[in-house]
């Protein structure tokens, strides 16, 4: 066969695909979105051939190029900076540019696909950022932040089309918000350093805040504010919390450092244990959200604007789920696991089943889906909690769903709201008479939210509940009564989301102005295509991801029930003290003591010696 | 043969991918291009892929035969991809990995079930291609339609549970979506959301189960919980969860013993009921029955196919599928045979009295599923797989025969609920003589009467009921608290009880079915005048859709309620309503109810063990081989037990409730019923009222949570917000409120504070602080005070032991005092202060010189202990004094 005919060949099923999702656009939809619908088909098709376990993977890239992370954090961010200097008149190149960038930054994360699924770090970079303290640049990716910076890179851009869809003044802000949160979340993500995850996180704030304060409803100072402060207390704790560790470490050490590699490695005494770990879970806990910090999300989310929303439960909230499994989990793991049976029977009581039943009773579908967002969260927690490979990894896949399923469902019910400028549930019914595309895609990604297999949301829910049946181990006797009360929680997402829907969708259409609504129109149908896509290859390939993440999730956790041992066997009243080394691809770019200047120069001839050698 | 075994090989029998795969497709294809494709695409589309699987079934069918020579269980493996893996610690403390795949399997048990989903499929997708030709969502009913059948195939094809629970779940979307087709009714809409919610509590049972298969088994497909299922059979500490319960103390002493006593049940047992929790959700059994007779919202078709024949009886084909592992809890058997002729019973007395005639074939359906959970409940697998079976031809014959009825009423009734109340039918044999036959054939069957198909299958479950019985192990020991459980017995009436429900149920069944019969097909027509070549006066000349052929007007009446709201309802029955003669359905409606019809009729003969003709019988028996070896059953050898038992069905079940219902409908034409009806209202209308237990639902359990959901917006909005967000943020307000009024910004303000304060400070400086520093060197003796100066200051000591100040009582400059005193020795000091204003401030303090401790002195020389009793000088002392000051010696 000539290779014409095979390339011809081998590229043909993703002609197909392209060719069948371009004809799904109905008859009235121009070009543009058949072109892009069939690219994303096409392009999610490509996704789930090359990371087929057993297909030709692509060759590891970490060492044609060691700076992509970095390239991926600061692109957004000098692209900010640049953007400043843009006409604040030309809309159209502002938001093209936006885009763009943030194109770039997602076509090249998806490079990251290419590394191998062992544990270990890659694309690590180390350099020093302030020696005088022991503050470095020290960022990298394993199994699990992987994900995460996909899920950043992923859901931005779709944010940001639907941002620029509803909102029509003050463009160039709004730009620069969404390219300074991008940077900031992903370098949150990257970080290895405790110091640049500490200004990344709180980098974040910002943007977000103007994105809430400024493009959000009657209410958003108000809830910009609870947002910024709630999230600020957690922030000083934790800053807290370093400081102090940092601080012990290099008593013990003798150097000042800050790199998370280090600091995993001390043993504090349990009451400075528990008092580092409080201010960390603080941290994280408020973000998540769990009970009783949970209220400044419903108020956010309503008030900020779609494309905020989005990105605000797509990603933000991850960060603290992920936080609490990188750094409480893996540098506090002993008050962590101290902590985590009756932890999880605050997620399972108050967070799915509180959570869910609240939700229930809202009137606002985006109230109603920012306490779904507290349930589900819930779920991800308990998988955390239970500590085992089924259920970190379930909960990391549930982190992704979560991204997917409620970034869509808060897509889709921004599309209502451009509509008719209200979410009242009262104010619809019957819609799927005049909207049915928008109607299928709302009940298919309820079908995502609620959990029902073949979809994305049942594989995470599955495994969680699964991993805290199995949960012995850290949950302790009470797993199977907590994976029983966790499991009801599938009931009552049924009862929210479907009284929503049939309210909003179904009876007759009475309200008059809905009688005219438009349906999606095509910019709508593009972003959501790609989470559409997802829903069910997450459902039906779970192993795309789930293969990647566990040898990572096995070393995390190896990781952590060390740090529990340690942490049990250590005596009352004993002295901090550092574990011994292990070595391992964990413990590539440990920051070494600094050495002095006659060490440095001794060390310089020497190299320069056995070049000459060479 | 040779050929298809050589392409498609047992152990990856890819004839399943494609059985799977062409409904997959159609329901893709029709559901996203359907409306651009037209009807016939459609059409097309989704009866020639259900007749492609059905064909892929019945080779596969015939492929199973071939092999299953040598009476072993053959099973055919597809192994699709790795969907997931579960890890981590389970029973015993031992590593759990559970792989699972997408994988499917064939064997007896499914093969027959695919056969029926496709085949009975396929009839019903036919009939729906006329019943629903005019409805304006066709292409959306033939996706959901495929969509089903396709789940229904996962489900059945599964070869474990988490596969089998994707199409559990994925049947409930479909009937979910298929319930509420017709959606602008908030009536249809609500339907829908029961059946998935009720569902839903099921599914919730089916995930515990899975959960504690892991745990305690470790393997979730169907070959590794086979072999695992002895790890079952060890105790669980149900209660008190945790060592103690948290409350006892607080109890009276005997409540308290009674409710911390451990109680344990084997895991089996627990592993059973919660599997038995979703096949109750599934197939409507009492408890989580309520939402099959609202289902009949869903268009007739539907009501057919998913609530008769397939989807209801996915619980059935659950236990079936696990029987190894039912027959371990004798317990659980129990349970699930009471609850079954429970239900059985309970449909048929609601089944009496229902008008509506899909309600009646509705709470029919409940209780022939009841039946079958009987005879699975008794150990009697078989005979109510068969059941399943059975059921799905006569069920599916009677709801497509009821809908070509329905189809033919709506020629002039358009309202859902009086088009299908039988007391506006009757008589309609000699108008739809295709659909009447075909009806009674099925009503024979249902009604038992002997050789029809219904007659083999009941029969062979009352049998069952009693004479079979589950027996688990005497008693089961180990697990984590070692300890030895005893195995529930069946007590020896049960076998009675659930034989006499099961036979009072099999007369109300002919009674009602009898009833049904005679009320739409016999007597006088009631519906309406009929006017040969009536021409609807509302018919829009335009519209040119009624014509009598193909014609839905249910489906069209759906479409003028929202655009016509004045669309007037007229009364129905003879002297208010002219109409057309009632007309026979085209033959795409009666060539599915001809075939059904048929089947309902001969398939007894597939399983009739009465007259040892079982050929399925033989087929089956591998797959329930396992399970059989702990069902106790006479032996088959008493023949003359089996013919009493079978008369006993004939002449005290059938043959009574038929006879009886021709006495009350037709000789006395329904006037006993009536009668009956009056002399017991109360009976009537709890019966009429179908038990009340939805209102009973909704005044306990509904009714609490959406209380507690009440509760929790409440604690949410005023507890929780109010105390992180309005306290805390009060309390800072409060503060910057209060803090505000010092900023006033008015300078007469800040001048009065201005004076004030210099006020103090100087009031401070004025008064003396008599401050001293202390000096003791308790070895030596000699102690050493140093009083801070001042401005002004003056002095007087009386440190000397004697009565009187120091020198006389005038002050002086003195600064320091210094002495000596003896071991034990206890003297009073003192010191007065004197300001510039005479104002004098006091200092006293009494010393004692403790004694010397020998061996603390012996280690370490005693080192002065200074202490500073005046660390603050007083403000606005120079700074080079302060500094100087505690040796300010030179001062004296």
């Amino acid at each position: 066969m000539n290779p014409l005919a095979r390339a011809f060949f081998e590229i043909a099923p993703y002609l197909l695909t392209f060719a069948v999702f371009a004809l799904v656009p109905g008859r009235n939809q121009r070009l543009p979105l058949r072109l892009g619908m069939g690219a994303v088909a096409a392009l999610l098709h490509v996704f789930v051939t090359c990371t087929w376990s057993g297909a030709p993977s692509l060759e590891e890239s970490a060492t044609s190029w060691p700076n992509l992370l970095s390239f991926l954090t600061f692109l957004p961010l000098v692209a900010a900076v640049f953007l400043l200097f843009l006409p604040r008149q030309s809309p159209g190149l502002l938001k093209n540019f936006t885009l763009a960038v943030l194109a770039i930054d997602f076509v090249a994360s998806l490079s990251l696909l290419g590394v191998s699924a062992e544990s270990g770090w890659r694309y690590q970079v180390v350099a020093d950022w302030i020696p005088s303290l022991g503050i470095r640049y020290h960022v990298a990716v394993d199994g699990l932040s992987l994900w995460m910076v996909l899920l950043t890179t992923f859901t931005t851009p779709i944010a940001a089309i639907v941002a620029f869809g509803s909102i029509r003044e003050r463009i160039k802000d709004l730009c620069f918000s969404l390219l300074m949160l991008h940077g900031a979340m992903l370098g949150a993500f990257i970080s290895l350093d405790l110091f640049l995850f500490f200004v990344f996180w709180e980098l974040m704030l910002i943007p977000m805040l103007i994105l809430i304060g400024v493009y959000g409803g009657v209410d958003r100072i108000k809830a910009a504010y609870k947002f910024f402060l709630y999230t600020m207390v957690g922030s000083m704790m934790m800053l807290a919390a370093i400081l102090y560790m940092v601080w012990t470490h290099k008593t013990l050490a003798g150097y000042i450092t800050f790199d998370y590699l280090a600091l995993s490695k001390l043993v504090l005494p349990k009451t400075a244990a528990y008092f580092c770990f409080a201010g960390f879970a603080l941290a994280f806990l408020i973000k998540v959200p769990v009970f009783p910090f949970h209220t400044w999300l419903p108020d956010a989310h309503v008030q900020a604007p779609t494309g905020g929303s989005v990105l605000l439960a797509a990603v933000l909230l991850k960060l603290g789920t992920y936080g609490y499994l990188r750094f409480c989990m893996g540098m506090l793991g002993g008050p962590a696991g101290v902590v985590s049976t009756p932890l999880a029977s605050v997620v399972i009581a108050l967070g799915i089943i509180y959570g869910a039943l609240i939700a229930w009773k809202q009137d606002d579908v985006k109230r109603l889906v920012a306490y779904s967002s507290v349930a589900h969260m819930g779920f991800i927690m308990l998988g955390l909690f239970a500590a085992n490979p089924a259920g970190v990894k379930g909960a990391i896949l549930q982190m992704i769903n979560h991204g997917v399923s409620t970034g869509a469902l808060f897509l889709l019910v921004g599309v209502i709201y451009d509509r008719r400028h209200t979410r009242m549930v009262g104010e619809f019914g019957g819609l799927a008479k005049v909207m049915p595309i928008y109607t299928s895609l709302f009940i298919l990604v309820t079908m995502s939210s609620v959990g029902v297999p073949g979809t994305n949301g049942f594989v995470g829910e599955f495994m969680v509940i699964m991993g805290t049946f199995l949960g012995f181990e850290h949950l302790g006797p009470f797993a199977h009564f907590q994976a029983i009360l966790a499991s009801t929680g599938v009931i009552l997402a049924a009862l929210y989301m479907l009284s929503v829907v049939q309210k909003v969708f179904f009876g007759p259409l009475s309200n008059p102005k809905n009688k005219h609504l438009p349906d999606m129109n095509a910019r709508e149908l593009f972003a959501i295509s790609p989470l559409v896509g997802l829903i069910f290859i997450i459902g039906f390939f779970p192993s795309l991801f789930l293969d990647r993440m566990g040898p990572s999730v096995e070393a995390v956790l190896d990781r952590y029930r060390e740090h529990r041992q340690e942490f049990t066997a250590q005596e009352e009243n004993s002295e901090a003290r550092l574990m011994g080394r292990r070595g391992g691809p964990l413990e590539s770019g440990y920051p070494e003591a600094p050495k002095s200047d006659a060490e440095k120069t001794a060390q310089a001839s020497k190299n320069q010696a056995e070049e000459k050698a060479q | 043969m040779e050929l298809l075994t050589q392409l498609f090989p047992a152990s990856h029998f890819s004839l399943l991918g494609l059985i799977l795969i062409l409904p997959l497709l159609a329901a893709f294809v029709n559901g996203v291009f359907g409306k651009r494709l037209g009807r016939e695409a459609v059409t097309l589309m989704g009866l020639s892929a259900i007749f492609a699987a059905f064909v892929g079934a019945v080779i596969t069918y015939l492929m199973l035969l071939g092999h299953g020579e040598h009476g072993e269980l053959v099973r055919f493996h597809f192994n699709a991809w790795r969907w997931l893996q579960l890890e981590g610690v389970g029973d015993a403390l031992a590593f759990r990995a559970v792989p699972l795949d997408v994988a499917f399997s064939v064997d007896a048990l499914s093969g027959t079930m695919a056969l029926v989903i496709t085949g009975v499929g396929f009839l019903i997708h036919l009939y729906s291609s006329s019943y629903m030709a005019e409805d304006p969502g066709y292409y959306r009913f033939f996706a959901y339609l495929n969509l089903f059948i396709f789940s229904m195939l996962v489900l059945v094809l599964g070869n474990s549970l988490p596969i089998l629970f994707v199409g559990w779940e994925g049947v409930g979307l479909c009937s979910y979506l298929l319930i509420g087709f017709w959606f602008s009714e908030d009536q249809n809409a609500s339907a829908g959301k029961k059946a998935f919610i009720t569902n839903r509590v099921g599914d919730f049972g089916l995930l515990v189960a899975m959960g504690l298969l892991v745990y305690y088994v470790g393997a979730l497909d169907w070959h590794g919980i086979e072999v695992g299922r002895n790890n079952l059979l060890q105790p669980v500490k149900v209660w008190p969860v945790a060592d103690s319960v948290p409350i006892a103390q607080l109890l009276p002493e005997s409540l308290a013993e009674a409710i911390s006593k451990p109680r344990y049940a084997s895991a089996a047992t627990l592993v059973c009921l919660a599997l038995f929790l979703g096949a109750m959700g599934k197939s409507a059994q009492f408890g989580l029955h309520v939402w099959l007779p609202d289902a009949m919202a869903g268009p007739t078709p539907v009501s057919a196919l998913i609530h008769a024949a397939t989807m209801v009886t996915a619980g059935v084909y659950l236990l079936c599928r696990l029987s190894a592992v039912f027959v371990m809890s004798p317990m659980a058997m129990a349970v699930v045979a009471g609850i079954g002729a429970f239900t059985a019973l309970f449909a048929a007395t609601i089944a009496l009295v229902q008008n509506d005639i899909k309600k009646v074939l509705a709470y029919s359906t409940l209780s022939q599923l009841g039946y079958m959970f009987l005879g699975a409940g008794v150990g009697a697998f078989e005979a109510g797989f068969f059941h399943v079976l059975t059921h799905a031809f006569f069920k599916a014959c009677l709801f497509l025969g009821a809908g070509s009825v329905i189809h033919a009423m709506h020629a002039r009734i358009h309202d859902t609920n009086d088009s299908q109340d039988m007391r506006n039918m009757g008589g309609l044999l000699k108008f739809m003589p295709a659909t009447a036959i075909t009806f009674a054939a099925a009503w024979a069957a249902i009604a038992g009467v002997p050789l029809t198909s219904g007659f083999f299958s009941k029969d062979e479950i009352l049998l069952m009921a009693l004479k079979s019985k589950v027996t688990g192990p005497a008693t089961i020991s180990g697990g984590q608290h070692r300890v030895v459980l005893e195995n529930f017995v069946w007590p020896e009436w049960y076998s009675g009880l659930l034989y006499a429900m099961g036979l009072l149920t099999a007369i109300l069944t002919a009674f009602y079915m009898s009833r049904l019969v005679i009320g739409i097909f016999l007597g006088e027509f009631r519906g309406w005048k009929i006017v040969p070549n009536w021409v609807d006066p509302h018919a829009q000349p335009a519209s040119g859709a009624h014509d009598d052929h193909g014609h839905d007007a249910h489906a069209a009446a759906h479409d003028e309620h929202d655009d016509h709201a004045h669309h007037h309802h007229e009364k129905p029955g003879v002297e208010h309503m002219e109409g057309p003669t009632p007309h026979e359905s085209p033959w795409q409606m009666t060539l599915p109810l001809w075939i059904l019809g048929g089947l309902s009729l001969f398939a007894g003969l597939l399983n009739a063990h009465l007259i040892h003709i079982a050929p399925l019988g033989h087929f089956l028996e591998p797959v329930f081989a396992e399970a059989s070896k702990s069902v106790e059953a006479p032996e088959e050898s008493v023949e003359s037990f089996k013919w009493i038992g079978a008369a006993i069905a004939v002449f005290i079940a059938a043959a009574p409730g038929i006879g009886l219902a021709w006495y009350t409908y037709v000789v006395k034409a329904g006037r006993p019923a009536a009668e009956a009806a009056a002399k017991f209202p109360r009976l009537h209308a709890f019966l009429s009222d179908k038990w009340r237990v939805d209102e009973f639902y909704k005044a306990t359990i509904l009714d609490i949570v959406d209380s507690l959901a009440d509760m929790c917006v409440w604690f949410d909005k005023w507890i929780v917000d109010g105390i992180l967000a309005r306290a805390s943020a009060f309390v800072i307000q409060a503060a910057g409120a209060i803090l505000r009024q010092f900023q006033t910004g008015r300078v007469q303000a800040y001048s009065a504070v201005l004076m004030f304060g210099l006020l103090g400070v100087g009031t401070y400086l004025v008064l003396p602080h008599a401050n001293v520093r202390e000096h003791f060197d308790h070895a030596s003796g000699v102690y050493k005070l140093s009083a801070a100066p001042g401005l002004g200051y003056k002095y007087r000591w009386d440190v000397d032991g004697q009565e009187g100040w120091d020198g006389g009582d005038k002050f002086g400059n003195r600064t320091e005092a210094t002495f000596q005193l003896k071991v034990d020795e206890e003297r009073v000091i003192r010191l007065e202060v004197e300001g510039p204003l005479l104002i004098t401030s006091r200092y006293e303090k009494i010393l004692v010189r403790p004694r010397p401790d020998a061996s603390s002195a012996a280690v370490t020389p005693q080192k002065p202990e200074e202490k500073s009793a005046a660390v603050q000088l007083p403000p606005g002392h120079p700074p080079t004094r302060a500094g100087s000051a505690p040796d300010a010696k030179g001062t004296l």
